[in-house]
């Protein structure tokens, strides 16, 4: 079994595993997070039911962690060995039919900035100041108010916007990548793929884009 | 002159169990003993790579030599069409039998009985080993193979992958070689090309090489060489073969000894896209398969110049249907290529003149739909697309007869040992099975038939019979071989003059293609002879080449090979001259019925095996084999 | 019948002496070139000009011209083998090109792809990986009739799609990182597919994904630049079942057993 983990097509697989629980956990994020559009106090409620359930909440947050390490860990020795297997470039890069999406060629930066983002993402949200309101009688952290006082900064708007716009590109080459390292690309999957991809990676991302925005314009 | 020092071997007995017998009379050696023994195969087309593989299964050290960058790249590669065998899977009345009498009658009488019944019965073995080795053969919807017709026969017994057939079967091939790479009975040499034979007490026992990545000069020791390096039709400059094809490799063994067979015998394909312009580098064939559905046609009318779609039916004329009714568009090789030529010569040619005619699969569209001609040509239609940019499913094909293969070879017997004993030739390098013509679809059957099935059983007896001395490659034998070959390397690269090495090839190429291609006479022939004396004259003197020879010099590669064509190129003339007779391929203007070829059986009934007198100056002595014909009647071929 | 202007193209030409030396780019002219000739033949007439001045010719490596034996191959304009899709070099031909155009002619760029001179590389890696594992163990003799095992014609036909790489290298030089995945897996799918081939297809997987990795090749990152400049135009879903296969040989792998209860 050590051999396939340290081959290049294990590796892809644990970059595919890994990638899968962050594919499925931006998802059920984006989707609980869309209640800010709905109420604060349900907003709130949510977030409280999450942190409530303790054992399952360090479940969730040590699988989420090691995937992401593990993601993190690959991604970095394969990079290493891609970069010594092409140590120089070409004069002219391809443009045309035989070239490579943007999206594709990139994802190594795509990724150390989205890791960036997560990092201060969590620094400003899960260990960010500690408001608490009061929802049906129940004491709770007022996340809610955090989130308006964050996204009426222009500047976190911004910053937060080309991140995840990072992110969507990051997510639609993994959505789509992802079928043909598990191997269950078919031929006639081919063509419907990338679409799938697409859409899921804009929903995610305009999903969570929609709530800076909500506020940003609704609540100034 | 005619003297005869020609012993065949043709085992006793008759046709169909010649085989048989001779396999069960021939010696064996031990396993334990095979190890002992080395064998160089030099080329590693369909012949050499299977050579290699069987002859390593069996416990030989192989040696195999190439001048690619991997085996894989050999010239069998682009055989498009595909391989014949007696299968009869399409219960059309095939058999051994009727492959054999199909192969002797097209190659005009001019083949061995014997080798070619050989042929036909080892066919059906090719076909079940290609398919052990996972090579991708057409099958239908039930699973099973699929056939189609080639020229020349009236059953369908072509086993085929789409048009890449050759691709497929060297696949597998190569592959069964790298397997014994990997067990370690095979040592692979690429980027070398063998620039002489080492004969030591009459014997072959090695090769010289020239690495082509560093110029260095190999020495190689074997106890029997197998040469496998395909034919000689880039002598005529412009062909279908590829760019590294040349007749070095035999041509150096034939001043080493061994006899070169019928060297006149050139087939010129019927369908290849035509020339474009003087800086062409080389011809493209579209498949004999082609001819199952496309029809040919001219204008009949001398220059018309109407697009093709403007010429009605009443005013083609459908050539090959007209003359031969019961063959049609699937005459011969030979045959259909000598009508398009008369056609072009009489002023027929397409649009107005062209030196083409029409390959037209308007009808079959029509009667058959895009999709399916697609499903069957898809690839050779869009080939023909992108070097030409014309649609054939629109218009059209615009086709010509190209050299394409060459019958002739090293002469030898019927255990394809070359008159050097311990040097074997296979494939078409050799002469043996085609006669003065080639049917399609036949060579990768004879060059995996020879690799698989006949050379580890002749190989074996060789070395159960012949004591053969440890040699080492200090002996004598190969630092005078070594030195030979530095003297010519070192005098090519010190010439120094004014001509281009690709310049005098296109020159050769031109002498060749107009008097010893398609038609010949004497005159011709004689003109020609004088001509490629004085080219050679021209060679020694007057070449230059750019760089140095201790690394890669394409420029040196070529020279060295285009001086063997000029040699070779004469010795085509006068193998020509002498045969005053028309027989398949080689069509003299002055033995003729009509446009058929005239064979002269009384005279020229037999196989003319040339010998090497010393240099180039003196002319080659002519040796002849008879040939016997007990079980197919000589007659006139006729495909009428 | 189209456009038979001829073109007067520049090409800036990677000239490199021998895997030691370091390469440059040289331009050179090409005048007069007809739109019905080949993009070599047009080489050929750069090298002919060369020959005659004296100096050494621009080294590439090409043979059946055809498109088939794989021998060709080198980056123009950054696209391998060309513009056209599924085209090798030498089935490129100048009408593709417009007058006045500057070509960029590139060696195959990997480091499991050594230069040897100019615009030719040693793929002899390739080689390699097949020898580590890409054949059916099938000896000369003794096969079964071709007949014995019907093929259902769409394995078959799937078959022979991955079958016909030509092994130019096209898949790894247009790879950013240089991986070798394509080629392999399209090996490795074709002997899976059939019959014949899958008694020892989970070896033949672990073997040939092992061989692939211990050259210099990169990783597959799925950014499919490899299936679209191959002229063969292989399928990205053989590198899909490569990892199918690697991922269930790995799992299912079986010790070797030597002697026996009775020993």
């Amino acid at each position: 079994m050590l051999d396939f983990l340290k081959s290049t097509v294990g590796r892809k697989y644990i970059m595919g595993i890994t990638g899968l629980v962050w594919l499925g956990f931006v998802l059920t994020h984006m989707a609980g997070n869309m209640l800010i559009l709905v109420s604060g106090d349900l907003y709130n409620a949510y977030g409280h039911a999450i942190v409530s359930n303790k054992p399952l909440l360090y479940v969730a947050e040590s699988v989420l962690i090691l995937s992401l390490c593990a993601h993190i860990f690959t991604a970095i020795t394969l990079t290493i060995q891609n970069r010594k297997s092409r140590q120089s470039r070409y004069a002219i890069t391809p443009n045309g039919s035989k070239g490579s999406s943007l999206a594709s060629r990139t994802m190594a930066i795509q990724g150390s900035i989205v890791l960036a983002f997560i990092i201060l993402h969590l620094i400003t949200f899960k260990y960010g100041a500690e408001y608490t309101t009061n929802v049906n009688g129940v004491e709770m952290r007022d996340l809610h108010k955090l989130v308006l006082e964050v996204f009426k900064q222009p500047v976190y708007v911004a910053w937060y916007f080309v991140s995840l716009i990072l992110l969507m590109f990051h997510l639609s080459h993994g959505a789509h990548s992802i079928f043909q390292s598990f191997g269950i690309l078919e031929r006639k999957m081919q063509k419907s793929l990338k679409k799938f991809a697409w859409i899921y990676a804009v929903i995610v991302v305009g999903g969570f884009l929609s709530q800076p925005l909500y506020v940003f314009l609704i609540h100034n | 002159m005619t003297t005869n020092k020609l012993d065949s071997k043709i085992p006793s007995g008759d046709i169909d169990s010649k085989w048989t017998n001779h396999k069960f009379n021939m010696k064996l050696v031990n396993p334990a003993n095979k190890r002992k023994h080395t064998v160089i195969v030099v080329g590693t087309g369909l012949a050499g790579a299977s050579a290699a593989a069987a002859m390593g299964e069996m416990g030989y050290k192989v040696k195999s030599f190439c001048v690619h960058e991997s085996p894989r790249r050999a010239h069998s590669v682009a055989a498009q069409g595909g391989i014949n065998a007696a299968k009869n899977y399409q219960n059309d009345g095939d058999s051994v039998q009727r492959l054999f009498y199909d192969t002797v009658k097209g190659g005009d009488f001019r083949a061995r009985e014997a080798n070619v019944h050989r042929l036909a019965e080892v066919s059906v073995n090719i076909i079940d080993q290609a398919v052990a080795q996972g090579v991708p053969l057409a099958r239908e919807y039930g699973g099973l193979l699929s056939n189609r017709s080639f020229g020349g026969s009236q059953v369908s017994r072509t086993f085929y992958a789409r048009g890449q057939t050759g691709q497929q079967l060297l696949l597998g091939a190569y592959s069964g070689m790298m397997r014994q790479a990997d067990a370690g009975t095979v040592d692979l040499y690429t980027r070398r090309e063998m620039l002489d034979l080492v004969v030591i007490d009459g014997k072959a026992r090695g090769i010289i090489v020239r690495n082509l990545l560093t110029g260095e000069l190999e020495s190689h020791v074997a106890d029997a060489v197998i040469l496998a390096s395909g034919g000689y039709s880039n002598v005529f400059y412009l062909s279908t073969n590829a760019m590294a094809c040349a007749v070095t490799a035999t041509w150096r063994a034939h001043k080493k000894g061994a006899f070169f067979a019928n060297p006149c015998y050139t087939q010129i394909h019927p369908t290849c896209i035509p020339v474009h312009g003087d800086n062409q580098s080389k011809l493209t064939l579209m498949s004999e398969s082609l001819r199952n559905d496309g029809r040919l046609w001219v204008s009949s009318k001398k220059g018309d110049k109407r697009p093709s779609a403007e010429i009605p039916d009443s005013e083609r004329d459908y050539f090959l249907e007209r003359i031969y009714p019961s063959f049609g568009n699937l005459a011969p090789r030979d045959v259909a290529s000598r009508q398009a030529k008369f056609r072009v010569d009489e002023g027929f040619g397409a649009n107005g003149g062209e030196t083409a005619v029409f390959l037209d699969f308007r009808d079959s569209i029509q009667r058959l739909g895009e999709d399916k001609i697609a499903e069957r040509y898809g690839n050779l239609f869009q080939m023909y697309d992108k070097i030409t940019g014309e649609n054939p499913y629109k218009q059209p094909m615009r086709i010509f007869p190209a050299p394409h293969y060459t019958m002739g070879g090293l002469w030898v017997d019927y255990n394809l040992e070359s008159t050097i004993p311990g040097l074997f030739v296979a494939g078409e390098a050799n002469f043996s099975d085609h006669g003065a013509n080639r049917l399609g679809a036949s060579a990768l059957m004879q060059g995996l038939a020879d690799g698989y099935f006949v050379l580890p059983y002749t190989i074996g007896n060789y070395f159960a019979g012949t004591k053969l001395e440890k040699i080492e490659t200090t002996h004598d034998a190969f630092k005078s071989a070594t030195n030979d070959v530095k003297t010519d390397i070192d005098k090519m690269m010190n010439t120094k003059g004014s001509r281009t090495v690709e310049s005098m090839h296109k020159e050769l190429g031109r002498i060749m293609w107009d008097k010893c291609g398609m038609s010949r006479t004497k005159e011709g022939l004689t003109e020609a002879i004088s001509k490629i004396q004085k080219l050679r004259e021209e060679f020694q003197n007057n070449i230059t080449i750019p760089g140095d020879a201790n690394s890669v010099n394409t420029e040196l590669e070529k020279a060295g090979r285009i001086a063997d064509f000029i040699e070779l190129g004469e010795l085509m003339c006068r193998d020509a001259l002498v045969r005053e007779e028309s027989c398949g391929g080689h069509f003299r203007e002055e033995h003729q019925d009509n446009g058929e070829a005239k064979r002269d059986d009384e005279k020229f009934c037999h196989v003319a095996a040339w010998e090497w007198n010393g240099n180039a100056k003196t002319a080659q002595t002519r040796h002849t084999e008879d040939l016997k014909f007990d079980n197919v009647k000589l007659a006139t071929r006729s495909y009428k | 019948m189209e456009n038979k202007k001829n073109l007067n193209l520049t090409l800036k030409i990677w000239r490199q002496k021998n895997n030691q030396s370091k390469g440059e780019f040289k331009t050179y002219d090409a005048p007069n070139v007809s739109p019905d000739a080949s993009f070599l033949e047009m080489v050929d007439v750069i090298n002919e000009s060369l020959v005659v001045k004296g100096e050494e010719t621009i080294a590439f490596d090409h043979d059946c011209r055809e498109g088939i034996c794989g021998s060709c191959g080198f980056m123009i304009d950054g696209n391998a083998h060309g513009p056209q899709k599924g085209t090798t070099v030498c089935q490129l031909h100048m009408r593709n090109f417009s007058d006045g155009q500057t070509v960029t002619l590139e060696p195959w760029r990997a480091e499991a792809f050594p230069i040897i001179k100019d615009l030719m590389v040693d793929r002899s890696a390739f080689d390699r990986i097949i020898k580590a594992g890409g054949y059916i163990s099938a000896n000369t003799g003794g096969a079964p009739d071709a007949n014995a095992v019907p093929i259902p014609k769409y394995d078959a036909d799937e078959a022979f799609l991955s079958a016909a790489c030509i092994g130019c290298g096209a898949c790894v030089a247009s790879c950013k990182n240089a991986s070798a995945a394509l080629f392999t897996s399209a090996k490795i799918t074709h002997l899976a597919l059939l019959p014949q081939g899958a008694v020892e297809k989970d070896q033949r997987a672990l073997d040939m994904v092992a061989q692939m990795d211990s050259e210099q090749f990169g990783a597959c990152t799925s950014t499919g630049t490899c299936s679209a400049s191959c002229p063969k135009e292989i399928s990205l879903i053989n590198i899909a079942k490569m990892n199918r296969e690697y991922l269930r040989a790995s799992w299912t792998k079986k010790e070797a057993v030597h002697g026996g209860d009775m020993a």
